[in-house]
């Protein structure tokens, strides 16, 4: 049994986190799964890092140990890598590669990590990784939190029937979003990989 | 937000489960608890609260939803954000006292703000309830300290609840009210950011509608005079022992796990419990161990903890974050209990009174304590993470793309730049204390709210007596300024502190999510306090607003405000990104794009890797981009070209920015004259340009190279030389005038070692021998020309092609051969020669050598003609007057007036110092009359008799030739000069530069750049080098522009040169350039593979990085139709 306990989410501000977390919470809600989660979004407006931790099961907090993630969900490649000591070999990782580069890289003080040797190195040393190279071009680019996590429901063990995930999504999105959220998230579910270097 | 708003009010008579943040639990719970008022002030992690209650009071007034939402409308809370945490606590107070129930918000610093009515209250008494709620930061996520405000509890004798998770807070928040109504004591309930920002399982209920008719009793404890404290404070104690304190005290140690085992007992309070609980759980330790949980911590639970501690535990640990609060407080009921247990708290293994807990050390700390191996998982971590986590760069926040404050911060970085200035900036707390970071780096001070202004008087105080007073510079927010800033401010103007106060005025409270203040108001049941006219009220005399975005009408005021003497206040007005009024001004059909070919390229330079200006001229070299700003003249670099190739841009620039051994060492990177330059040369980039004012470049040079010290230093050059990777080829240059020195100079930098043959005894060619000493600095020549041996260059003097040396031979000797011999022996008019005798006449080089070498073979008194309407005819002229003032010149030449070939500016000086030119002229007849010459000279187009003349000599000075030995080798032209397909003459190795090259503009800067581009033949030929010739532009400009037929124009400055060059913008895209990274940092700003880019997913259409670009690469264009859709946030 591998079972999915806790998930990690990181990324930058503003690419929907902290909306995404939100409806892996309704979806644990809906199925009767204790849930906790730890955000940290000090600046997130200013371009910060932000991560959310989200604990599923009796007495498992959203903190996020060593070695204690069982799924990561990365929004942006250098924040994916950055979250490599929570990760074990057991775990699984689905992210996408939308880049956004930080100061340092711009003013070239640093360099922006090479993806490919990355997604090679997971490849190696995880169970299951999936790397979205390219999003399609149908989708606005503050959907792809939503996009993967359509994907991610395919992925082993994943914790949620995808259902549940559009049951979420209809209780917590209202509006203008909630056709364009659905929309990404089954465009995510249908998503076959391409080019795979994983 | 409204379906939010709906959900937090909507009462359940059935539990209702839910999952919250620790913060949205703590404003149900208050409002469960029948809270009518909510003061607050905005501070991470506490805001969520006070914004529920925002939105929450802008739903319940709002009359729609009076209508729709009857029941949820029927008991509107208050609310405000008061301007400080001091008001809100004290108005909190007074709503209590009016027996309305109140909750006041905070985060840590804020109660530091609100201790005053803190410690007073709590001796008199309250109303109906008050709950504090103040949320701590342990490892400072967004706190300017990570203080414990636990220590509040027992400083104002108060109780003190704390929370281990978003349930517990829910429920404490509850407890609170009910507590504080009973004693008539304010309750505080003490967060941290792991309960506030967390979210987990809270049960909702019914909500308690009980109202409460405010009213206000006359009770003599209202008064807080001395005589009554000293009761008042054994009252409030009794207080704290009161049955309902007890009991909650009994209710809030809670036995958390009750193990078999009894050796080992934990005492835990707040998010510690929550680790711990997990920690222990997954490794099936719970049953192992005993732990106590404590939720009320003042007034401490004695009892309970005695109880717990006299279990008989072999072992207790104390898990808290922060200081050892709990753990003091254990120890002491163990010692005045004589028991003997053994405590572990901070120190014990990874315990430390910094920073916040995490899994990973409550791990370690439980495995030590238990003294058992814990996992917190069966994991197995991933192998060498560190090869890609040593590399990863940091993220830090910026500033958003579009911020206002970027845009000031932008501004003052050109108005009043910091780099060579001992300027002090005392900033602030809030979203514009970015600007302390890279890349805006204009803040000193960040110390605690509205300190920036205080800062910044006592600075100016400390250094107001010594010889170091100046103006001090205090930044702070709009919402910092009502804060507690005005305060200081007030003081500032009393002290009469000489301080510019810069208000970043964005409109709201940035950082904490857009809150409103007194000066920013969206709601009408607010007054708005207009900034400006409450300082100018305050009696400041310089008081501006101005518009970030507008630098260049904001640029003066700047410069106004930090001239006055006294308090000055710019109020930096422009909307926050995230404000209707930010986003209602973009117009969306419009995109923002970087033209590629002028963002970071290089005009002019192929080989950058050549000592390109690019290493000198400062990185953040801010002058071009003020230069865009201000000067009145803007020319493109492509106007100003030199055929030599000098960087023209980086070099005017360099001097902008007041750096002038830079501005030399630009010249020097392609040339070695620039001192000589700076005499002698025509400056084709000024007179070849189509602009009407131009850059005086040659004046500059001038300037720049007569700086001795500068001049002197020769030493990039000679390094370069001597760093070059050596060729092992050898190169003969035959000649050491202009063309041959600038071969060589070129070639040693390239590796190539050098010998110059030269007939002269000394290098110099026609410029030592045939300009005058007054036109030039010959001593400076000397020593530029003298630096070649120092890099390398092996001079042969007194060698003459045909008589030591071979033209053959030294193509077989050498790898390739430069000829570079001039044009040295004079052309003769045959009617002169034929008709005056020798010692009457004499031809202009002859002339002008034996005057440079201080000869005088003209009598004073003479008449002199000159024949010739060139350079060295006016020199010659102007010669033959510095001789003697009494000797009498007159030039005849073939051209017209305005078609002289001579440089406009010798002619111009040659007719002040009052010589006669007969243009269009020519001699018809000559004749010797005893010792006068008997001229007749007619007009050249007209061929009528123009005037008849005597003199004493005639100069004949109509061009030059050569005496070209070995000239049977190659194709020569009718004025005998070398024809060459690139310099390369065809015959064998053989290049030609200089004036003997055919075509090639005769003047020095055309021989310099023929000798370099003979070099990048050579280069070509023996090392296959890629690039081409980089002055060929301008060459062509200057060799198809035979004379400057120009006016003269007035560009010549001769007065305070600092003053003058102002005016000008030189501008040229350039490949060192990066200015925007630098300077403005904007997060939209991307650069790939060397170039900015504008990310349309962040760009917020602000536009200032098209006014910031120096090289006005980016620009505005239209979204095609398919490509525009309107884009919401979520």
């Amino acid at each position: 049994m591998n079972m999915i306990k806790k998930i990690l989410i990181a990324g930058v501000g503003g690419q929907g986190i902290v909306y995404l977390s939100n409806i892996i919470v309704e979806a644990a809600m809906l199925s009767d799964i204790p849930v906790n989660v730890s955000e940290i979004h000090g600046l997130s407006q200013r371009g910060g890092v932000v991560t959310s931790g989200i604990g599923l099961g009796e007495h498992c907090t959203g903190f996020i140990g060593k070695a204690g993630v069982d799924l990561l969900i990365g929004l942006e490649p250098l924040e994916t890598q950055r979250c490599l000591p929570y990760l074990h070999k057991n775990s699984s990782v689905i992210f996408g590669n939308y880049r956004v580069q930080p100061y340092s890289v711009n003013a070239q003080m640093a360099e922006y990590p090479d993806v490919n040797v990355f997604v090679n190195y997971l490849g190696e040393q995880c169970r299951e990784v999936v790397f979205i190279k390219e999003f399609p071009e149908n989708i606005d680019h503050v959907l792809y939190n939503i996009f993967q996590l359509g994907r991610a429901t395919r992925m082993k063990d994943f914790p949620f029937r995808a259902n549940k995930i559009d049951e979420a999504i209809n209780a917590t999105v209202t509006g203008y979003y909630k056709d364009k959220t659905l929309n990404a998230f089954n465009l995510g579910l249908a998503y076959e990989l391409k080019e795979q270097s994983a | 937000m409204i379906d939010r708003t709906v959900k937090i009010l909507t009462p359940h008579f059935l539990p209702y489960k839910t999952c919250v943040m620790g913060n949205e639990g703590i404003a149900r719970a208050a409002l469960e608890a029948g809270v009518n008022g909510v003061f607050a002030y905005p501070g991470t992690p506490s805001t969520e609260i006070s914004e529920i209650f925002n939105h929450v009071n802008s739903f319940q007034t709002n009359p729609s939803n009076k209508e729709k939402y009857p029941e949820l409308t029927s008991d509107p809370v208050y609310f405000e954000y008061s301007i400080n945490e001091k008001i809100a606590l004290e108005k909190a107070i007074a709503y209590s006292i009016g027996n309305r129930s109140a909750l006041c918000v905070m985060k840590n610093v804020g109660m530091n703000v609100a201790s005053d009515p803190l410690m007073s209250v709590t001796y008199q008494t309250i109303g109906a309830p008050l709950v504090i709620v103040v949320c701590d930061d342990p490892g400072c996520h967004s706190s300017s300290n990570e203080q414990d405000s636990r220590y509040w509890g027992p400083m104002a004798s108060v109780p003190m609840l704390n929370p281990a998770t978003p349930s517990d807070a829910f429920e404490m928040i509850k407890q609170a009210f009910e507590l504080s109504g009973k004693i008539k004591l304010p309750v505080i309930v003490r967060t941290t950011t792991r309960v506030s920002h967390t979210r987990g399982i809270v049960t909702y209920g019914n909500i308690n509608h009980e109202h409460r008719i405010a009213q206000f009793e006359r009770l003599p404890e209202y008064i807080n005079i001395p005589a009554r404290t000293a009761t008042a404070h054994s009252r409030l104690l009794d207080k704290l022992k009161s049955e309902s304190v007890l009991s909650l005290l009994k209710d809030n140690s809670r036995l958390i796990l009750n193990g078999s085992n009894n050796d080992l007992g934990i005492i835990s309070s707040g998010v510690a419990t929550a680790y711990a609980t997990e920690i222990l759980y997954q490794n099936n330790f719970s049953k192992n161990v005993n732990l106590l949980d404590l939720g009320l911590i003042h007034p401490f639970p004695e009892k309970e903890v005695l109880a717990f501690l006299e279990k008989g535990f072999k072992k207790i640990l104390i898990l808290e974050e922060l200081d050892a609060f709990v753990e003091n407080a254990v120890r002491n009921i163990a010692q005045r209990n004589n028991l003997t247990v053994n405590i572990y708290g901070k120190g014990f293994s990874d315990l430390v009174v910094t920073g916040e807990f995490s899994i990973d050390l409550i791990t370690k700390v439980l495995g030590d304590f238990s003294e058992t191996l814990f996992e917190k998982n069966k994991n197995i971590p991933l192998d060498n993470p560190e090869i890609f986590l040593d590399k990863l760069p940091q993220r830090p926040p910026t500033l958003c793309a579009g911020c206002p404050h970027r845009a000031t911060y932008y501004l003052l970085k050109l108005a009043i730049p910091r780099e060579h200035s001992e300027l002090i900036m005392c900033g602030d707390i809030g979203c514009f204390g970015l600007g302390a970071l890279p890349p805006l780096k204009m803040i000193d001070t960040i110390n605690h709210m509205g300190m920036s202004i205080s800062m910044a008087q006592g600075l100016y105080e400390s250094f107001h007596d010594s010889e170091k007073s100046r103006k001090v510079v205090a930044l702070l927010g709009d919402g910092t300024f009502f804060h507690s800033g005005l305060s200081s401010l007030v003081n500032a103007i009393y002290t009469r502190a000489n301080i510019l106060v810069i208000i970043f005025d964005n409109r709201t409270i940035g950082m904490t999510g857009h809150q409103s203040h007194p000066g920013a108001v969206r709601v009408p049941k607010y007054h708005e306090i207009d900034i400006p006219t409450l300082i100018k009220g305050l009696g400041v005399e310089v008081v501006e607003t101005i518009n970030p975005f507008n630098i260049h009408d904001s640029f003066e005021k700047v410069n106004k405000a930090m001239a006055h003497n006294g308090v000055s206040v710019l109020v930096s007005k422009a909307p926050c990104i995230f404000l209707p009024d930010f986003k209602d001004r973009i117009d969306k059909k419009m995109k923002i794009v970087v033209d590629p070919a002028r963002c970071n390229s290089c005009e002019n330079h192929e080989d950058v890797a050549l000592s390109c200006s690019r290493c000198y001229a400062p990185k953040n070299n801010l002058s071009r981009a003020k230069a865009k700003l201000l000067a009145e003249i803007s020319i493109p670099g492509s106007e100003q070209l030199c055929p030599a190739n000098i960087c023209n841009h980086g070099f005017f620039n360099s001097i902008l920015e007041g750096d002038y051994k830079s501005a030399v060492e630009i010249v020097r990177d392609k040339m070695l004259f620039a001192r000589t330059c700076g005499d002698i040369c025509h400056r084709p980039c000024e007179l070849f340009s189509n602009e009407k004012n131009v850059v005086p470049i040659k004046k500059l040079k001038h300037l720049v190279s007569s700086i001795d010290e500068n001049f002197r230093d020769f030493s990039q050059p000679i390094k370069r030389a001597k760093d070059a990777i050596r060729k092992n080829k050898m190169v003969a240059i035959v000649g050491a005038g202009p063309a041959g020195l600038s071969a060589a100079y070129d070639l040693v930098q390239s590796g190539y070692e050098v010998t110059i043959f030269e007939k002269e005894n000394k290098a110099g060619g026609m410029v030592t021998f045939a300009i005058p000493t007054f036109r030039m600095d010959k001593a400076g020549f000397d020593y530029e020309a003298t630096q070649l041996a120092e890099m390398g260059v092996k001079f042969q003097f007194n060698t003459a092609l045909g008589k030591e040396i071979f033209l053959e031979k030294l193509a077989d000797e050498y790898d390739s051969v430069i000829l570079a011999i001039g044009m040295n022996k004079a052309k003769t008019l045959d009617i002169i020669e034929d008709n005056i005798p020798v010692d009457k006449r004499m031809d202009a080089l002859a002339f002008l050598k034996s005057y440079n070498q201080g000869e005088n073979i003209i009598k004073d008194g003479s008449v002199v003609l000159i024949i010739g309407g060139g350079n060295s005819a006016v020199d010659a002229a102007r010669s033959v007057k510095r001789i003697c003032q009494d000797n009498t010149v007159i030039i005849s030449c073939i051209e017209t007036e305005n078609l002289l070939p001579a440089f406009a500016e010798e002619v111009k000086h040659a007719r002040e110092e009052g010589i006669d030119f007969f243009a269009d002229s020519y001699v018809k007849a000559c004749s010797l009359i005893g010792e006068k010459i008997n001229i007749s000279l007619h007009g050249y187009l007209s061929k009528h008799i123009l005037r008849e003349l005597h003199c004493d000599y005639i100069i004949t000075a109509i061009g030059q030739t050569t005496e070209l030995p070995a000239i049977t080798h190659f194709n020569i032209d009718e004025n005998l000069r070398v024809k060459s397909d690139s310099c390369f003459t065809g015959y064998k190795n053989v290049f030609v530069a200089g004036d003997i090259s055919s075509g090639n503009n005769m003047s020095v800067i055309g021989a310099i750049a023929s000798g370099k581009k003979a070099v990048i033949g050579i280069r070509k030929l023996l090392e296959g080098y890629k690039f081409g010739y980089e002055g060929e532009k301008a060459l062509e400009r200057l060799n198809t522009n035979p004379a400057p037929t120009i006016e003269l124009r007035s560009t010549i400055i001769d007065g305070n040169i600092n003053l003058e060059i102002e005016k000008y913008n030189l501008f040229q895209s350039c490949q060192k350039c990066n200015h925007c990274i630098d300077n403005f940092g904007c997060p939209a700003m991307v650069k790939v593979n060397g170039k900015v880019q504008i990310d349309m997913d962040r760009c917020t259409l602000c536009g200032l990085c098209i006014d910031v670009c120096p090289n006005n690469a980016i620009h505005w264009e239209t979204v095609a139709e398919a490509e525009f859709e309107p884009v919401e946030t979520i």
